[in-house]
């Protein structure tokens, strides 16, 4: 068949980038705690969020439980009894008790701990023990619904209730580009997970740059740059509101040790049998506001999430997808290679990047600097800032409300 | 005195002194096992195991793996540690003992792997 690699290299301009500024970034927005509590309601709130996959929940009464620490948040997704999705706060109405601790799992209903009061998958209230008692009506007493909706095999949800936009006018036209992405028929999961002492936009930016790659990845990423572009930069940028792209470059000469080449060998073949190696995507990476990176390359389909745990804390969440359970020792072994591969990338970045945060945590310096290969990471900024300054305008704009006026 | 029995299909006796250390079972312990090993050990399976990785998955792939017999099994979960004791000698090298520190933080939660095993 004929090669997807293309033969060389055309860099991206600095002139077609520098509408986004030149301009050093302020160093404290990415350290400064009461900036993070800003971005809570600012970007964590108002933003559509990547919360799981499909493929957790395939059948009637499958659910996952996730939590979400930025906005304080325990939120349950469930297939109803009638196959739809639904989610809601994980939190009884009767007085507010967690109803499941449990990551995941199947059930026919939920029931509260505490007095049991019941609710149905999709979060209607069933019953409670001595319920008149209460004078309340049930139907005042379901659960409190999340939005949720589902695009390339990703399930979002929106914590806002004053939301104005749909997923669909959220992403834009990238939600195309992600039902087209491997990871939208997929049916299995890799995944791995990582604690880190770090702001999760200082997190974030590392994997928006191929910048770093040459210091930090010289062995597990040496593959992937050549003299023609020996950073491995990408051929194209993009910028869609607050959302970014790039197109990743392929290495056509790069070299791999023996082993190493046996297995991406046997990747390649897996994809072309899945007919997706040579899909339009396959050099596709996706960044979605706030924190959800998403990957086409067919031999190696993953997502990235990094939660914010605290200012100076993230978690980091790494898929790996794949069509169907392992039909063969081969698959099976290539799927464990691929991903043991690229775990050995985030752990390299792991380390750099936590050493970043106790930089910018001295004060040492004001400001950081991005150069135009680093132009996603300015324009998370930029998006982050403006979202960050308008919150901030609103807070400054609105009368004060204590508890006994709220009371009244 | 007796042979011993061996504990793996018939071409792969050269691997059966490495079947107590390396055949483990989930994607996690394997991970483990690279990071709890010596250059040394490393080493000595790579090359013993090295040359029969397409050997054991041509045979192995002659029957679906829920059909494995346990010394089938085994010598799966002997390639499939492999796959990451591979990724030290021949990617990290001499670097293997930094990075074991770094990839600690990793936490393997799932495979499909892991879903039989």
């Amino acid at each position: 068949m004929n090669s997807v690699i293309p033969p060389s290299y055309k860099p991206v301009t600095d002139d077609s980038v520098a509408w986004l500024g030149t301009d050093p970034i302020p160093a404290a927005s990415y350290v400064d705690p009461a900036w993070f509590e800003l971005e809570r309601e600012a970007v964590y709130r108002r933003s559509w969020l990547q919360i799981g996959h499909v493929c957790e929940l395939k059948e009637p009464g499958d659910f996952i439980r996730r939590d979400i620490e930025m906005l304080k948040a325990s939120i349950l997704i469930t297939r109803g009894k009638d196959g739809g999705l639904n989610a809601m706060h994980n939190v009884c109405t009767h007085r507010g008790t967690q109803l499941t601790q449990e990551p995941e799992g199947k059930k026919g209903r939920f029931s509260c701990p505490y007095h049991r009061w019941t609710y149905d998958l999709d979060g209607k209230f069933v019953s409670g023990p001595d319920f008149e008692r209460f004078g309340l009506a049930k139907k005042d007493c379901d659960l409190t619904k999340v939005a949720v909706d589902v695009c390339g095999g990703f399930i979002f949800v929106n914590l806002d209730p004053a939301r104005t936009q749909s997923l669909g006018e959220w992403l834009g036209p990238l939600a195309e580009q992600l039902e087209a992405l491997p990871s939208a028929k997929a049916t299995v999961l890799s995944e791995y997970v990582y604690e880190i002492d770090a702001n999760w936009k200082i997190t974030t930016d590392n994997f928006q740059e191929n910048y770093h790659l040459i210091a930090i990845h010289p062995r597990s990423l040496g593959f992937t740059l050549a003299p023609q572009n020996p950073y491995g930069y990408p051929t194209e940028y993009g910028f869609h509101d607050p959302h970014r792209t790039q197109t990743i470059w392929e290495n056509p000469d790069g070299t791999v040790p023996p082993m190493q080449g046996q297995a991406f060998y046997k990747a390649m073949n897996f994809a072309i049998a899945d007919g997706i190696f040579d899909a339009p995507t396959r050099r596709a990476y996706i960044a979605l506001f706030p924190n959800f990176f998403v990957l086409g390359i067919p031999e190696q389909p993953f997502s990235h999430t990094i939660w914010p745990v605290g200012p100076g804390k993230s978690r980091g969440v790494i898929r790996m997808y794949w069509q169907g359970a392992d039909d063969s020792a081969s698959r099976r072994y290539t799927r464990e290679y691929i991903m043991a591969q690229l775990r050995d990338v985030h752990a390299e970045d792991r380390a750099v990047i936590e050493a970043g945060q106790r930089g910018l945590e001295s004060g040492a310096i004001k400001h950081i600097h991005f150069q135009p290969q680093e132009v996603l990471c300015r324009h998370f900024f930029n998006q982050v800032s403006e979202r960050v300054e308008a919150y901030r305008a609103e807070l400054a704009g609105r009368a004060p409300v204590g508890l006994s006026a709220a009371a009244e | 005195m007796s042979k011993k029995a061996s504990r793996l299909p018939e071409g792969f006796a050269a691997l059966e002194p490495f079947v107590d250390d390396w055949a483990i079972a989930t994607s996690a312990a394997r991970a483990a096992r690279r990071d709890d090993s010596s250059a040394k050990e490393q080493e000595g399976f790579y090359e013993a195991a090295r040359e029969l990785l397409d050997p054991a998955l041509t045979l192995l792939d002659g029957k679906p793996l829920a059909k494995l017999d346990a010394k089938e099994r085994r010598l799966l979960d002997l390639m499939l540690t492999l796959a990451h004791v591979s990724i030290a000698v021949e990617v990290q090298r001499d670097f293997e003992p930094q990075h074991t520190v770094m990839r600690r933080y990793m936490r393997i939660t799932r495979t499909p792997a892991d879903l039989e095993a």
